[in-house]
């Protein structure tokens, strides 16, 4: 039998087969690792990748943020520019990455606050695109508003006076109770503001003087509910146009509440608030996946608190 | 004997096959990357190496939304790709841009300069006012319109509702901001009168997600190539939703 005979016929044993495979393997082994060492992300290259036009120590400039910082610059079609504006386009963009790499290089975010509140941004973008990038359904967010029904109404509007019977050296705490409660009396008779005012020494409280003008301003009942005292705001909340709350102590006198004209909260159908269910699912959304990642973040990071802040 | 024989010769063969078909593919890949977008256009051999790898991509990623035949959906919102009308520039670079990055996707990159407000909602114009400037779009679009409404809708479009500021004096649209023409025959939404009256009331924001980290770069490529080759021209007769 011929010697190439005997080398293709697998059924007998070959030396010279079994090193010439084995030198194949072993071959293709190095090729492969060769090929997989050199083209890897993160090892040094001495070409640049088609997707790339340049690479700064190692980093690509892709061609595609190539192509459209040109377009942008000169408001041109790519295919439009000229060789001199790429190359201008180019060392523009070799210049940048070099900045950064030095920002990173000297750990800027480290001290730079703009740059920290950039990178958390960025990172929280980066964390939440894909929830935004989804669409809800209209089945989803019919349920969320469902759930929610009470967050949709349009804001309550109010003109009102919120006056004082002061307590000080001259009205005690019972005075000025029963000064209030005279003049909420004569309220609720028919006697007008300004001689009840005038009759039992009242004043504005000032309160609202920063959210509207204190006896014509339009205030928002989210407003009120940052200016006044629970007890003082459920109180109001309830009183239609013309009517008087019952006295109310507080730390400066005894207050009372005339309103004078009270536009009440109407809840809106889904139809109304779709746009607003359709953000706050998103919102709702996107503070789910950041709180999941802030805890990703937490359990592998070695974070240690001062003693007065350990629990 | 002779079989054994043919069959080591046979996978050696196969062997040869398989790594020049591989590095043949990786070369067409080079080439697609380092080529011009629009010299692709003008290469039989380069286009249709990007149509084989863009159409199954195109079937796996944006068939699901942008239909089979690339046609979309009005009722979502989903452009019509078919028509070579694009948001943001014909250009095939513009069109790699918007699928490496998305449109309001999230991603830095995504484009995301501007949405449509929601006019009524917000109170920058009443109802009535709305309807007005759908009659003016009407008659822009070739439609049969009402003309006092439609030109008391035209001062709206130009005064009030401020809607030349983004899609431009002749209503063509804007590629730079991505606002889309209002004379037809191509529309998102739908150009009927309740189409546009719904979009002028609650506003529009549509999305598309980024693929940067899904596909490779010469998947993006050639799926921008063949999207842009694919396309055709809409008919320039009477608009239609």
């Amino acid at each position: 039998m011929a010697a190439h005979e005997e080398f293709f016929d697998i059924s007998k044993p070959s030396v010279r087969r079994s090193m010439s495979l084995l030198a194949s393997g072993a071959l293709i082994g190095l090729v492969i690792a060769g090929y997989g060492l050199f083209t890897a992300k993160g090892t040094r290259s001495h070409a640049v990748p088609p997707e790339a036009v340049a690479l700064v120590n190692q980093r690509q400039i892709l061609r595609s943020d190539f192509m459209t910082q040109t377009q942008t610059q000169f408001v041109l079609p790519f295919a439009e520019t000229s060789r001199e504006q790429r190359r201008t386009v180019l060392e523009d963009m070799i210049n940048e990455e070099l900045m950064v790499q030095r920002g990173l290089e000297i750990d800027l975010p480290s001290y730079d606050p703009d740059v920290r509140t950039a990178l958390v941004a960025g990172v929280e973008l980066e964390v939440t695109a894909d929830v935004l990038a989804q669409q809800p359904t209209l089945e989803e967010l019919r349920t969320y508003y469902d759930r929610h029904k009470d967050k949709y109404s349009t804001e309550g509007v109010m003109q009102l006076r919120d006056l004082l019977v002061k307590t000080d050296a001259s009205h005690t705490a019972a005075g000025a109770h029963a000064a209030a409660l005279a003049a909420v009396a004569a309220l609720r008779r028919g006697q007008t503001l300004d001689a009840v005012i005038k009759k039992f020494g009242l004043v504005d409280s000032g309160r609202f003087m920063d959210a509207g003008h204190a006896d014509t301003g339009d205030i928002f009942q989210f407003a009120l509910r940052a200016k006044l005292d629970d007890a003082l705001y459920q109180a109001t909340l309830a009183l239609h146009d013309g009517e008087v709350s019952d006295p109310v102590e507080e730390s400066d006198g005894v207050h009372l509440i005339a309103m004078i004209k009270h536009r009440f909260p109407v809840a809106q159908a889904f139809e109304e608030a779709s746009n607003q269910v359709w953000t706050d699912v998103k919102k709702e959304a996107q503070a789910k996946v950041r709180a999941a990642n802030l805890a990703y973040l937490r359990s592998r990071a070695d974070i240690m608190t001062a003693p007065e802040f350990s629990r | 004997m002779t079989h054994r024989r043919l069959g080591g010769l046979a996978l050696v063969i196969l062997g040869i096959f398989a790594v020049v078909a591989w590095t043949h593919q990786r070369h067409v890949a080079g080439e697609l990357l380092r080529t011009e977008p629009d010299q692709i256009l003008k290469s039989p051999a380069l286009l249709s190496a990007a149509m084989r790898i863009g159409r199954p991509q195109y079937q796996r990623h944006c068939r699901s939304c942008h239909g089979p035949a690339l046609e979309g959906d009005a009722a979502r919102g989903v452009p019509n790709l078919a028509r070579n009308v694009w948001l943001y520039g014909n250009d095939p670079v513009d069109v790699e841009r918007t699928i490496l990055y998305g449109i309001r996707s999230g991603h830095p990159k995504s484009r995301n300069i501007t949405d449509m407000p929601a006019l009524v909602r917000t109170g920058q114009i009443a109802p009535d006012e709305a309807r007005d400037a759908v009659e003016y779009l009407q008659s822009l679009a070739g439609r049969p319109y009402e003309r006092s409404a439609a030109l008391r809708g035209r001062s709206i479009y130009f005064g009030k509702g401020n809607c030349y500021d983004c899609h431009a004096n002749d209503a063509k649209g804007v590629a730079d901001y991505g606002t889309p023409a209002l004379t037809g025959p191509t529309w998102i939404y739908g150009g009927d009168r309740e189409s546009l009256y719904r979009s002028i009331v609650n506003g529009r924001h549509g999305i598309c997600p980024a693929w940067v980290n899904v596909l490779t770069p010469v998947q993006i490529r050639a799926l921008a190539l063949y999207l842009v080759a694919t396309s055709s021209p809409p008919p320039v007769s009477a608009a239609r939703n």
